[in-house]
């Protein structure tokens, strides 16, 4: 099977499993009693911007890599990410106003978690544009690996901007060196959903990766026509 | 829902149906992408 082929079984897979992920979050967790309905926001915010830091942490890596070895896969693989990230931080920065307007009163706030992760989105924008704009495969490749390096600095800040910061946005709950402080129930659905969207990343960055191969080789057969 | 819970179930069906049009559009938009490279 090709890569295309197999990104694509991958992706209608993950989705066919969002829909599940939705019918065990909707209809088959408790609604928590103090934020309510809501709170349920929880099961496709949290993973969302797990896969949008998932996805610039891997960029960053791929950015190191391609610095040390020149390997151009690492490029096409960090340029698949940042787009696939894009989409999930899309996710992530629609459904977190969706939950903090009803629990906190406010559809935004300037704090340290929101602004930074607003600022990782404009860095997977920059990223894009930056690659959009260099025509020149080694100079972008070069470029585009260190601001994914920047990126990749970014996430520790990100992550741990709850603890050093007054912040309205709740610490970790899952990720922390403690025990997950939800019940059980829950856990299963938000473990599930993050398996889930770990899935339709891994699709999404495979069909893009086949789809910067293929480009590749019908611009390297244009250029030899 | 009982008694004394917040009704705020619009806000839950909103984020619910906006990642699902982000994630399938996207999902569609590839697929075209590369049918066509």
């Amino acid at each position: 099977m090709t890569l295309l082929k197999t990104g694509r079984w991958i992706t209608a897979v993950a989705l066919a499993l969002l829909a599940a992920v939705y019918v065990r979050a909707l209809a088959f967790t408790p609604i928590e009693r103090a934020q309510g309905a809501a709170q349920k926001i929880f099961y496709i915010h949290v993973p969302s911007a797990w896969c949008a830091m998932l996805a610039m942490g891997l960029v960053g890596i791929a950015g190191i890599l391609y610095l040390l070895l020149k390997d151009p896969r690492f490029d096409r693989f960090g340029e698949a990410s940042a787009e696939v990230g894009t989409a999930f931080s899309c996710v992530m920065l629609t459904t977190g106003p969706l939950w903090g307007k009803p629990i906190w009163g406010t559809w935004w706030t300037w704090d340290a978690r929101l602004t930074l992760t607003l600022f990782l989105f404009l860095l997977f924008l920059g990223y894009l544009l930056l690659r959009g704009a260099v025509t020149d495969r080694g100079l972008r490749a070069r470029y585009s690996a260190v601001l994914g390096i920047c990126g990749l600095v970014l996430l520790p800040f990100i992550h741990l901007s709850v603890y050093f910061f007054r912040t309205l946005h709740p610490q970790p709950i899952v990720l922390k060196p403690s025990a997950p402080s939800l019940p059980g129930s829950m856990l299963v659905t938000l473990l599930f959903s993050f398996g889930v969207f770990t899935l339709l990343y891994v699709g999404f960055v495979t069909q893009r990766y086949a789809l910067a191969v293929l480009r590749e080789s019908a611009e390297s057969g244009g250029a030899h026509a | 829902m009982p008694e004394g819970m917040p009704q705020n179930s619009g806000f839950m069906v909103a984020a619910y149906i906006t990642a699902a049009v982000i994630l399938v559009t996207y999902a569609f938009l590839l697929y075209r992408r590369t049918l066509k490279p």
